[in-house]
């Protein structure tokens, strides 16, 4: 990499994909490395610079590849590790990093390490895992998937002993207790950050290491354990990345932060939520909540802003009203529902209005943090909520309108998922290929939103301030950086709204639309009347002129 | 439509933030610094409670009060109040409090909530008296929700009332509007109400809204309007209703006054409506009151007895003149009749409807009609209670529903009456 910004990912904008369901260059169905590296041009032409890929270690496949069975390689079906390597080196020269996955937490109950763990009590590897007589340690710990898991113990009828699992049964919990289990994850992370990846997405953080009598959740050894993966990535490879995975509030994922010797990122779910509530409630007041509530973060560190990913739009961190609602605006129909959450990709999410999805983006790529767009999710790619699980969100991207999407030229039976193909969101309606060719097209407007968004670092390293306009349904900030000042005016309603704005601290300044470069009259020390059509937004760069 | 110069460019601005509501709450003020903050947080914890989805605004109209009550309506919170702790609303509850200039009294604050409400197309609009203590959270959905239901364009409600409570309401207005309106109204002076858009914007379009009874008796003519032109009633159980003490509040020879005023309005207003309407019907209700609690000191009933044996003889010329010559008897048959003060109901009827019938002709001043009515209304609260002031509330609600069908007996007489007048 020719960048050698120590603190690079605070001006990443990352691009989320599933090798599994990207492009597929053999033909037997399944997304690999090697159509992976033919489509890097497409993606750098998309604006992003960080790719994030979900996990491709061998696996069963119980849970899409996060039941890991050997952290050293890559699954054959994504091909070889040279095909990897290749990947990697053509990322590079394209000037995009690559973010792969950490599960720490646990392996799948295929992996190695837990058949030699549960072969007997006396095994060396039996204390990698936690075990337990009886069932009714750690009593009243949640359960995170509640759908399918009724305890967090489950039993081994082998070595005749419960096993703890935060997650699925077949995902037994790592023990952290045990030095041997932290030091073997250092070698995962050196084996990886010595082939060049840039930093790692580390799963299920909050879930390390477990204590009697509390929440088994941000255990003070948990983030030792944290600070001792962090103290030899920095030694080793300096400038790579770690990013939490921390479904939390802010005030509880801050601690992973530590003193910027934890993690460089982590994901600010509750941000996700707010989004979608406050555009359909049409009030700013769940984002300028959150936004309020959001503690400040060592200097080298980043928030990672996202509206999807590959997991259910979680709905952990609302108020039960809350999630009534949200439920009644997103998921009426209950099989959209999952845990405590919808399995719904953005544009569905959004009943495919293209305003909203601009709207979403707009704030995405506004507000602090780096943000995170979900692959497909840049042609308003539809889903699958009967696929099962999280895989609704997880079809094949869709290329063209050809022969499966463009995705693959295997028998469509033979596919990881089935593509997407309703009249709507169906491949043949919602492609890259078609999306190319139309201007306006959503492929087209969000790639103008990224060159506008990386154009500069107001918003990647700015700070903001909340304006307090009287009209609810208005929310405005201004992000400064240096120099530098970005009103940022979003109409979170679906009608027309008229806004004034204090901007007084402001005077003097002439807005300069970011997109359209239009003039805008001198803020003064009156309030600035601005008109705001459906879930419009305006960037304005405030010039002193 | 809004008039154009009854709302300021500086509250036009904050109404033009707010936007569309669904729910508008308004408090007209005027020096209740005492008891408006609980009002409101009320207001704003049935909001979060039972509408927390719902887009909200709770606009103060103020008469130039200087008590501090509008600060006090704008900085009043729900967060130290127990009781609302869990009462969130998932939008904002918008606050706006505003001076209206012109003419004081409720009338023009109700002009004003009735044009807010208007502007910003409010599907159910609720008024709340600010002097009220007994203010629930739960008095925002039982008076919104039957407007949101479309079951009512217009919520009346339903107090818990001792036998001696409102004398006012339950021996005159409330069978006096039963029998002319031909609705079973329990409170026809609407202290709180709720009402739709519709209604609201069909009041803001007569042409009536200025001082006198518009002013003092503007509770009585919007449940007039609403019931002469078809906005279908309910009624809604909000409990007692107490009022702060503090506060000074006119004798009774003045209420009196004010409330024949607004009577002869609205009879006048409605009396293409009226004088053909038929038998009563019933208006729905919804929720259940509690028992009735006797508040403050019982009515110095013997003292009403003795002003009625007095003020009878002495008025005898002037009510000759009010009163037909069998309704005069009788009343001058009860003045002197030795024991227990009986006024009955069928006398009661009459000489109310002879002296509006007065009123509207005018006979003689209308203070005058009013002031010989006055002692004739005490001497019939006084026979009432001294005839159940001990009852259970079985019996009273008979007597009272008594009263209302001697109230109906007689309307087709005084109908005929008022058309020959």
């Amino acid at each position: 990499m020719s960048d050698d910004d120590p603190l690079w990912y605070k001006d990443a904008v990352i691009y989320q994909l599933h090798v599994k369901t990207f492009f597929d260059s053999d033909s037997d169905g399944v997304g690999d490395f090697k159509g992976l590296t033919s489509k890097l041009d497409y993606l750098e032409g998309l604006g992003v610079n960080t790719l994030w890929l979900l996990p491709t270690f061998p696996s069963p496949f119980r849970d899409d590849g996060y039941d890991i069975a050997d952290y050293y390689s890559i699954h054959p079906m994504y091909g070889t590790m040279d095909d990897f390597k290749t990947f990697l080196a053509a990322a590079h020269d394209r000037g995009l990093r690559v973010v792969t996955e950490l599960v720490l937490n646990h392996t799948s109950d295929k992996h190695p390490w837990f058949q030699e763990a549960r072969s007997s009590r006396d095994n060396p590897r039996r204390d990698w895992y936690v075990w337990s007589d009886t069932d009714d340690r750690y009593r009243g710990v949640r359960i995170i998937f509640l759908d399918t898991e009724t305890s967090n113990w489950a039993w081994d009828p082998v070595s005749k002993q419960y096993y703890w699992h935060r997650f699925f049964s077949h995902q037994p919990d790592l023990n952290y207790d045990n030095p041997e289990v932290r030091d073997e994850m250092w070698r995962v992370m050196e084996f990886w950050a010595g082939l060049g990846v840039d930093g790692f997405r580390v799963d299920a953080v909050p879930y390390l290491v477990e204590r009697e009598g509390t929440t088994c959740e941000g255990m003070p050894e948990t983030h030792e354990v944290i600070r001792f993966l962090r103290s030899q990535l920095d030694a080793h490879f300096p400038g790579r990345m770690l990013l939490a995975e921390a479904n939390q509030v802010p005030e509880l994922v801050r601690p992973y932060f530590g003193n910027g010797d934890e993690f460089h990122m982590a994901f600010h779910f509750p941000l996700m939520t707010r989004m979608f509530m406050a555009t359909r409630l049409e009030d700013r007041g769940p984002l300028t909540d959150i936004i309020r509530r959001t503690p400040a973060l060592p200097d080298t560190c980043q928030w990672a802003v996202f509206l999807r990913n590959h997991d259910e739009l979680t709905l952990e961190m609302v108020t039960p009203e809350e999630r009534e609602f949200m439920y009644d605006e997103y998921a009426r129909d209950p099989v959209a529902r999952l845990n405590l959450g919808i399995r719904r990709r953005l544009a569905p999410l959004l009943d495919g209005d293209r305003r909203r999805v601009e709207l979403m983006n707009g704030l995405l790529m506004s507000l602090p943090g780096s943000p995170i767009v979900y692959y497909g999710d840049e042609i308003g790619m539809g889903d699958n909520v009967y696929l099962g699980d999280r895989n609704g969100v997880r079809t094949p991207m869709q290329w063209s309108g050809g022969w499966n999407g463009g995705f693959s030229s295997a028998d469509p039976e033979r596919l990881a998922f089935a593509m997407i193909s309703n009249p709507v969101y169906g491949y043949q309606a919602v492609n890259v290929l078609a999306q190319e060719r139309t201007g306006h097209s959503l492929l087209n407007w969000m790639r103008r939103l990224i060159r506008v968004r990386r154009s500069t670092r107001v918003f990647s390293r700015g700070t903001l301030t909340l304006l307090d306009p009287p009209n609810q349904r208005v929310l405005a900030y201004v992000r400064a950086y240096e120099r530098e000042q970005v009103l940022v005016v979003n109409n979170l309603a679906g009608t027309v709204q008229a806004v004034e704005l204090d901007l007084s601290s402001l005077a003097g300044a002439i807005p300069v639309e970011m997109f359209g470069q239009s003039l805008f009259p001198r803020i003064g020390t009156e309030p600035y009347l601005l008109t705001l059509g459906p879930h419009a937004f305006y960037w304005f760069r405030l010039r002193r002129l | 439509m809004a008039d154009e110069s009854l709302l300021s460019d500086d509250l036009l601005r904050q109404l033009v933030a707010v936007g569309h509501v669904d729910i508008l709450v308004g408090i007209p003020t005027l020096n209740n610094a005492t008891t408006v903050v609980e009002v409101v947080r009320a207001a704003q914890a049935g909001i979060g409670k039972y509408f927390p989805r719902a887009r909200s605004v709770i606009f103060n109209a103020d008469s130039g009060s200087d008590d501090g009550t509008p600060a006090l309506v704008r900085d009043a919170t729900t967060d130290d109040t127990g009781t609302v702790t869990a009462s969130r609303p998932l939008r904002t509850t918008q606050r706006i409090t505003t001076p209206y200039h012109g003419l004081p009294g409720k009338g023009s604050a109700l002009r004003m909530i009735f044009a807010v409400a208007d502007l910003l197309s409010a599907d159910a609009v609720v008024v709340l008296d600010p002097d009220v203590t007994s203010v629930e959270p739960e008095w925002i959905p039982a008076l919104v929700r039957p407007v949101l239901s479309s079951e009512a364009e217009i919520v009346a409600p339903l107090y818990s009332r001792a036998v001696s409570d409102g004398p006012l309401v339950t021996q005159l207005l409330r069978p006096l509007v039963r029998a002319a309106y031909g609705w079973r109204l329990q409170e026809p002076l609407m202290g709180e109400f709720g009402c739709s858009r519709r209604f609201a914007g069909h009041c803001l379009d007569r042409p009536s809204w200025g001082g006198g009874a518009m002013s003092d008796g503007v509770d009585l003519w919007m449940t007039g309007e609403a019931l002469a032109n078809g906005f279908r009633p309910s009624q809604t159980a909000l409990g007692p209703r107490l009022l702060a003490h503090a506060r000074k509040r006119p004798g009774l020879p003045d209420v009196f006054q004010q409330v024949m005023e607004a009577v002869s309005v609205c009879l006048e207003a409605h009396a293409g409506y009226w004088l053909t309407r038929g038998p009563a019907e019933p208006v729905p209700c919804t929720g259940a009151l509690p028992g009735a609690v006797e508040l403050g000191a019982r009515p110095d009933v013997t003292g009403m007895a003795e002003a009625f044996r007095r003020d009878v003889v002495a008025l005898h010329p002037v009510l000759a003149t009010i009163l037909s010559k069998a309704t005069l008897g009788g009343v001058s048959a009860a003045a002197a009749a030795p024991g227990p003060l009986v006024y009955s109901d069928e006398l009661w009827a009459a000489t109310v409807f002879e002296s509006l019938i007065a009123y509207h002709r005018a006979v003689m001043t209308r203070e005058h009609v009013t002031q010989s009515l006055l002692p004739l209304y005490l001497g019939r609260t006084a026979s009432f209670l001294l005839q159940y002031g001990s009852s259970g509330p079985a019996v009273v609600y008979d007597a009272l529903e008594s009263l209302g069908q001697a109230f109906e007996r007689a309307k087709p007489q005084a109908a005929a009456q008022w058309k020959k007048a």
